[in-house]
């Protein structure tokens, strides 16, 4: 492939490069002009990441023939910020306002608000949405963008100076702006595609075409030999260590590459890696592989109907789990109710659609391998990788690089092993990004369910008995499914007293994606099955919705369907209350405005709550922070947690600044380098604020028990951060510490702590009783919709959220939380479903854009829990568990309608109105 | 893959005669690219067009307009004439794609792409709206309802190119109006669209003709809900008649977007909200 010359301005510079047939400009920029904050998503003009200007125009530069950009002035946003005052005004309301999470997709915001802004200096709520439809974040619900657009509706002013930098010292309920946020502003993070040099070798996989099929690969030496620039082929017989890999002992069942057989549409059979001009133009068609196609069963009532094909000869009826829990006797209790609800739920797969496709680059070192790339989980990666590679774990080095969204899925292994293996088959770095489709055809998706309840309640508005029965898909292999069969019995009775209750969940094989971690384990689907029927035995009952939960909320000092009692921390009714004066408002106006208004539209006003326990079930989950004090007096934090947007970096270095006693600001952090940090475990199960956040407190007031005791100060005494060095200042005086440089130790730290902390949980018996968890967070939303019944479209006006948080770490990301969770939520009911050969990439799966998320009005309750830092609890999942029942709802509200199936698409709803 | 930038629409039509292989031309670049990622279509040959004479220019022709293959959405919503002539024509190429997309996509793009769910197409079959094609036998023009044979699939042949899509004049007392359905707010592919073009006398609708999308393998022109709308004043009887007319014109596929059942209630809904509009504007042209 060659190229013609052409020149352009690359944010004020004249630049020379030659451009390639075909290429896309977003693609030069990044490989050959060192512009790497112009990110991809998609390849496909679907996402919004890779905006730049060009002559002032905001276009998706994946979609820009590279040679049109000849004789055009070419703007990124690094360029932006370093010369345009809207930008860098732009930026700084990002920042302050929370704008940005993962920051994946956040240079494509800054770039197509900036042209916006150049010509439109007020713009309304529509000319914004207008100019970012076209950009998708999966993380933050893009309420703070919008805010954050505007120059004047700018609600971070009463929060922080227009500096930025924090106004007080940074501590524990301080709104401050995310520490990282630069790195994401400006693009200047390194997500996994961002690490390579340019020109290294790049892999791509072979995946099967069919949801099941044997296969035989041909000659792959006399393949290499003919393809210029291929250098080697991979296939299963190149790992050396076990083939197999998984998350939960075991359950390892997924090869690294299939053998003989592949179990689903997607699965890697096969990894070629080439010259990267070569990798740009290879055709994986022409990779000798024979497919034979075989009998399917892609969903769990083929897999269980008898004489179905067994995936895994070990699972008799494709039987990968069950969980269980049971009290009291629910069968008699739903017998001598007043009135029984029930019903059959069902919702397919859910994409996590972050916004960064898997990447990575690794590189041989020393023994062994150095692989950097997006991960939720570093140490347990290395723990894999190791298996795999068959190599001490010493020899594997795992650097985490940026995350650019994870919610679940990027704990389980993707590009690793592939990266790994060919760094140390061809002894070279290598490098490689899933394409858009690869990364939805072959990693995780959120557990199809298949749920049967029954709730039954007295008169008096008491619930009487539950039973749940629910069927989860864990498609070809089990990856996360063990835990979503055990934590959906724990969760399904939702934060209510229920005295007889009886739960299974089983988790079947199919021919399907791995389905594994995605916010909430499987909780969110029981959520919406429970919620709906706590409202049609009000309804039933007559009772206020609302009220109704209230009477039946847990409280502390109640036992849980577990048999845990908690005498403290109790949130549920706090939120359910909090939510009183709202709930009494909107459903106000949703009447009046059905009683006035004329032709399709109707309006309706849903409730709903969760709780979710942090952390692993009844299982260890510790976490380690490390931190160090330098002779010059620089105080180092070693933070492990991934921040994968959520914002560890921030509430970690938050909570270790308060228990030492300094400002977060002056804090050194380092990441979560597998060779210089230690474990954090992995970020899942809202664990990491409190056991990370725990375990950041015990070593901040660890170091500085030390750094007291070297001048014998008073407990209570001041650490002051002077340019002469560190001095304590208590009632006694001002006591300089002296930090001599010759007791440093190897890593140059003359005083340092290190402590774990691990959240007390108790097994569970066979009756699933027991501690699971620590502690709980809570939560309970309010959705507002408007029905077109035309149509059957449901718009989404308005969503108030009530979480009890513990203690707020921090209120803005906090909110950065819910919202994100919420738009989640809003399209797990409304819009989302991963139909495998279907909707393999951001046009057919559609996820929530700028135009779809209502107003989001946060409240923050604090009902302190013993266990938590300071008494914070954890969030990421919680919040999205009561959007989608919440809505439905609302609907049912709005029509009349109990909707069974998610998500509530126009048609089905609409379909739903006409059999009435 | 070759990339050629010829000097004269002659050159680009000889380049494509003599290809060997697949070859394409690129005038915005949106649809080709994709393609190109999504191993779709590996093109042999890449012919650049749109720096070609005339190709980015919208002018008059005659009381018409000719509209360049390579004039994109964003120069269309910036030509205030055009826009006033013809809402329904613009509107629908807005529709095509998030602004960061509309600096690029091109009614011919949206055209050749040969999807049954491309925005502008309805709109342009309502506009009665041509194409020049440029190819081995010299120039011809063709209905833009005769370019999509199936999904997928044009009528051009090898050689030719689309040049340019022709509007015709616009009489007193006239306009067009595009609305299609899509689940979500923004960037999304119709699951229905309907493009409605109406001439008025005094208050009479004298003229009309309407067209569906998505509904079909390809875009539909439905004289029966043209019929339903002549002679009336739009009332309700005109509405639901056309309504009816627009569903039983239907023959949709069943998919994740929208069944066939849905499909073809929404056709007879959108197609009375988009008379209603195109008829108010009508009224509002002198
Ligand atoms: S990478 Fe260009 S739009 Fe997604
Ligand atoms: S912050 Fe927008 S995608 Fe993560």
């Amino acid at each position: 492939m060659s190229g013609q010359e052409i020149t352009l301005t690359l944010n004020g510079e004249r630049r020379a490069t030659p451009a390639h047939p075909g290429e896309r400009l977003s693609a030069m920029l990044r490989e050959r002009l060192d512009a790497r904050d112009v990110k991809i998503g998609c390849d496909a003009g679907d996402c919004g990441a890779c905006t730049v200007l060009v002559d002032g125009d905001p276009v998706c530069a994946c979609l820009t023939p590279a040679h049109r950009a000849d004789g055009r002035k070419i703007e990124t946003v690094a360029g932006l910020l370093e010369r345009d005052p809207l930008a860098q005004a732009l930026e700084a309301r990002f920042l302050k306002g929370g704008a940005a999470q993962c920051g994946i997709c956040t240079p494509g915001m800054m770039v197509s608000a900036t042209a916006l802004l150049r010509q439109n200096a007020d713009p309304t709520e529509d000319e914004i949405k207008d100019a970012l439809g076209g950009v998708l974040c999966r993380c933050t619900g893009y309420r703070k963008i919008l805010d954050a657009v505007h120059p004047g509706r700018d609600k971070g002013g009463d929060r922080q100076p227009d500096n930025i930098d924090p106004g007080g010292p940074g501590h524990v309920g301080e709104a401050i702006p995310r520490l990282d946020g630069r790195g994401k502003t400006r693009g200047s993070e390194r997500f996994g595609d961002d690490v390579a040099p340019p020109g290294t070798l790049e892999i791509r996989i072979i995946r099967c075409p069919h949801d099941h099929a044997g296969f035989s690969i041909g000659d792959t030496g006399k393949f290499v030999e003919k393809t210029s620039g291929i250098v080697a082929v991979l296939t299963a017989a190149d790992v050396p260590g076990d083939q197999d890999f998984g998350v939960i002992p075991g359950f390892r069942d997924q090869p690294v590459f299939a053998r003989d057989t592949a179990r689903f549409r997607g699965e890697a059979v096969a990894a070629v890696v080439g010259e990267a001009v070569c990798m740009a133009e290879f055709d994986p068609a022409s990779f000798p592989v024979a497919w034979t196609p075989r009998p399917a069963v892609t969903d769990t009532d083929a897999a269980t109907a008898p004489g179905a094909p067994v995936l895994h000869a070990r699972h008799a009826g494709n039987l990968m789990c069950k969980g269980f829990v049971k009290t009291g006797d629910a069968e008699h209790a739903l017998a001598v109710a007043d009135i029984v609800a029930e019903g059959h739920f069902t919702s397919g797969f859910v994409e996590h659609a972050y916004i960064e496709p898997e990447a990575g680059y690794a590189l041989p070192e020393g023994d062994g391998v150095t692989v950097h790339a997006c991960t939720q989980a570093p140490v347990m990666d290395r723990e894999s990788l190791a298996a795999i590679l068959n190599l001490p774990e010493s020899a594997v080095r795992i650097v985490p690089a940026g995350v650019g969204g994870g919610f679940g899925a990027k704990l389980d292994l993707s590009v690793q092993p592939y990266l790994a293996l060919a760094a140390l088959k061809t002894g070279k770095p290598v490098r490689m990004a899933y394409s858009r489709s690869e990364s939805m055809q072959s990693t995780t998706k959120r557990h199809p369910s298949d749920i049967r309840l029954r709730i039954g309640a007295r008169r008096d508005g008491t619930l009487s008995g539950m039973a749940f029965h629910g069927v989860f898909n864990s498609g070809a292999y089990a990856s996360w499914g063990p835990t979503v069969a055990n934590r959906v019995p724990v969760h399904a009775s939702g934060p209510y007293r229920i005295g007889d209750y009886l739960a299974e969940a089983r988790g079947i094989y199919t021919h399907g994606p791995p389905a594994g971690a995605f916010r909430g384990f499987g909780v969110p689907q029981a959520a919406i099955a429970q919620e709906a029927l706590l409202d049609e035995l009000a309804a039933r009952l007559e009772i206020d919705p609302l009220e109704f939960r209230l009477k039946n909320v847990l409280e502390n000092g109640v036992t849980t369907v577990c048999g845990q009692v908690f005498d403290q921390g109790v949130g549920i009714g706090a939120c359910l209350r909090a939510l009183r004066p709202a709930w009494q408002r909107e459903r106000v106006a949703a009447a009046n405005f059905n009683a006035t208004a004329s032709g399709h539209f109707r309006r309706g006003v849903g409730v709903a709550s969760g709780w979710y326990g942090c952390g692993n079930t009844s299982l260890p989950n510790p976490s380690t922070i490390r931190c160090g004090i330098t002779s010059k007096g620089e105080i180092v934090l070693h933070q492990g947690a991934a921040d994968i947007g959520q914002g560890a970096n921030t509430v970690i270095a938050q909570i270790f600044a308060t228990a030492l006693g300094v400002p977060v600001d002056r804090l050194r952090i380092l990441g979560g380098d597998t060779a210089i940090t230690p474990d954090a475990g992995k970020t899942s199960a809202s664990r990491q604020t409190f056991v990370t956040g725990t375990a950041a407190r015990l070593a901040g007031e660890a170091l500085r028990a030390k750094l007291l005791a070297r001048v014998n100060a008073a407990r209570d005494a001041r650490i002051d951060l002077t340019p002469e060095g560190i001095q304590i200042v208590d009632g006694s005086g001002r006591h300089s510490v002296a930090l001599d440089p010759a007791a440093a130790d190897d890593d140059g730290y003359v005083l340092t702590a290190c402590e774990t902390y691990d959240p007390p949980t108790e097994p569970l018996d066979e009756n699933g009783q027991g501690a699971p968890y620590a502690q709980f967070g809570y939560a309970a939303h309010i959705a507002v919709i408007e029905v077109d019944t035309g149509l059957g479209t449901v718009r989404p006006l308005r969503m108030i959220a009530a979480h009890d948080v513990g203690r707020a770490i921090n209120p803005l990301l906090i909110e950065g939380q819910v919202e994100g969770g919420i738009a989640q939520g809003l399209g797990m009911a409304l819009m989302e479903e991963y139909l495998p050969g279907r909707t393999e990439n951001l046009h057919d799966y559609l996820i929530p854009t700028i135009g779809d998320v209502p107003p989001i009005e946060t409240l923050i309750i604090e009902e302190a829990d013993a266990h938590g830092p300071y008494g914070a609890k954890g969030l990421g999942e919680h919040a999205l568990i009561p959007t989608a029942p919440a809505i439905l709802n609302a609907i049912r509200a709005a029509t009349g309608l109990s909707l069974r199936r998610v998500p509530v698409t126009p048609s089905r709803l609409r379909a739903a109105l006409k059999e009435r | 893959m070759r990339y050629h930038r010829p000097t004269s629409i002659g050159d680009a039509v000889a380049i494509a005669q003599d290809a060997s292989g697949t070859c394409r031309f690129l005038a915005g670049g949106t649809d080709v690219l994709v393609q190109l990622r999504a191993d779709l279509v590996t093109p042999d040959d890449l012919i650049d067009i749109k720096h070609l004479p005339g190709m980015r220019d919208i002018s008059r022709a005659g009381d018409g307009w000719r509209i360049g293959a390579a004039v994109t959405g964003a120069e269309m919503s910036e030509n205030a004439d055009l826009k006033r002539e013809w809402p329904g024509v613009v509107e629908a190429m807005d529709l095509v794609g998030s602004t960061q997309i509309q600096g690029r996509a091109t009614l011919t793009g949206n055209l050749c792409n040969a999807s049954p769910a491309a925005d502008s197409v309805p709109a342009m079959v309502a506009a009665d709206a041509t194409v020049t094609i440029a190819g081995p036998g010299g120039e011809r023009t063709v209905p833009v309802a005769e370019i999509p044979v199936s999904p997928g699939r044009t009528s051009l042949q090898k050689g030719e190119v689309i040049t340019a899509v022709n509007l015709p004049a616009r009489a007193a007392r006239s306009a067009d109006a595009y609305l299609r359905f899509i689940p979500r707010t923004e960037m999304d592919i119709a699951v229905v669209g309907c493009g409605i073009n109406l001439t008025l006398d005094g208050d009479t609708i004298t003229h009309a003709r309407a067209s569906l999308g998505a509904v079909a393998p390809t875009v539909l022109l439905v004289d029966a809900i043209a019929d339903a709308l002549i002679g009336s004043t739009l009332g309700d009887a005109a509405l639901d008649a056309a309504a009816a007319a627009a569903s039983a014109a239907c023959n949709p596929i069943d998919d994740k977007r929208g069944t066939i059942e849905f499909r073809t209630r929404v056709a007879g809904v959108l197609t009375k909200r988009a008379a209603k509009i195109a008829y108010e504007r009508a009224r509002g042209q002198s």
